[in-house]
């Protein structure tokens, strides 16, 4: 077998078994626990909430981010491996939706990491959510959750837009290793 | 004693709900003789921004279990850069609300040594709470100045 048919039998095996990083913010994450649980058993897609990045496959961010939370999403997303998934969750990561003149949550999560599903509404019922993992499912299928190459490869203009929105340099990360020795 | 026999010139906006009008260098006593009189509970500490008399209010509110009464003391302290005196040796859950309202107003509380930066990281521009702050125009410049990722 070549390398294009080993990938797509790799891609084929590994989406019916994700696993989601357990990173919670905003209001979106009200909506996971009925997902999860027993009602709607997110477990039968093959989907299981893990607590380390380094084991995650999809992240979902389920809703607003204030600036300070997305020095922890970025970093979060940089320590998980590939390939990996982002599903922007509700309507505050597609254009801010009821923040959107708020002075301290970002607008639009794609300039800052890339993100592969996006679920509409606020909030999203459990079906929708379900809804974007199957496809999520069909785009991994088809190769074209391709998100996480995306970050290897425009790396320069992601960084440049963190950078901007943090207004100070991610590399200089003091700020954060102070606030973790507290 | 109750708040109104300890303080005469205190104002009963209604039952159980007391207001004081002082300046800001007999705040400390006036805490310090509520606490030592049953109102034990120290609520909150918020500053609201008067523009156009250009000045902060500060609130120090406390409240008592025995009374059952919530008592207010109000301050009001220059807008451009009068700072006060900060209360943290009466109860030590004001150096949190100092810290906020430093953060938010930019009022400079002395004797805090824990004015760091609270909410907002590394935030470069004017504190966010002042009227004089317009949000929109700062979301424009800002959030929607941030350019779109370009894929070849």
């Amino acid at each position: 077998m070549n390398h294009e048919n080993w990938s797509k039998l790799a891609r084929i095996m590994s989406k019916r078994s994700l696993w989601m990083i357990h990173f919670c913010t905003g209001c979106g994450a009200m909506e996971m626990p009925p997902v999860m649980t027993s009602r709607y058993d997110m477990e039968r897609f093959g989907m299981h909430a893990m607590a380390t990045p380094r084991q995650a496959d999809v992240f979902l961010v389920t809703g607003y981010l204030a600036v300070k939370t997305l020095k922890r999403v970025v970093q979060v997303y940089e320590q998980m491996r590939d390939p990996k998934y982002v599903i922007g969750f509700g309507s505050c990561t597609i254009n801010g939706g009821m923040y959107w003149d708020s002075y301290n949550t970002i607008k639009d999560l794609s300039k800052y990491i890339p993100v592969d599903v996006y679920i509409a509404g606020c909030m999203p019922r459990p079906e929708a959510i379900m809804d974007s993992f199957l496809k999520l499912f069909d785009m991994i299928d088809k190769g074209e959750a391709i998100g996480w190459q995306k970050y290897h490869k425009y790396y320069d203009q992601y960084k440049r837009n963190q950078r901007m929105a943090f207004s100070y340099r991610l590399d200089e990360v003091k700020d954060i290793k102070e606030d973790d020795k507290e | 004693m109750m708040a109104k026999e300890l303080f005469p010139e205190a104002q009963e906006i209604r039952k159980g709900r007391i207001r004081i009008e002082t300046q800001k260098d007999k705040v400390g006593e006036i805490i310090k003789k509520l606490k030592d009189n049953g109102y034990e509970h120290f609520v909150m500490l918020s500053c609201v921004d008067w523009i156009k008399e250009g000045k902060f209010e500060l609130v120090y509110q406390m409240w008592s279990y025995q009374y059952k009464e919530h008592v207010m003391i109000s301050i009001k302290i220059n807008r451009d850069g009068e700072s006060m005196l900060s209360m943290r040796h009466l109860f030590p859950q004001i150096e949190t609300y100092e810290r906020e309202i430093h953060e938010m107003f930019g009022v400079n509380f002395i004797g805090n040594p824990n004015l760091k930066e609270f909410i907002l990281e590394g935030w470069p521009h004017m504190p966010p709470m002042r009227k004089d702050f317009d949000t929109e125009k700062f979301v424009k410049d800002f959030y929607y100045k941030i350019p779109e990722v370009k894929e070849e």
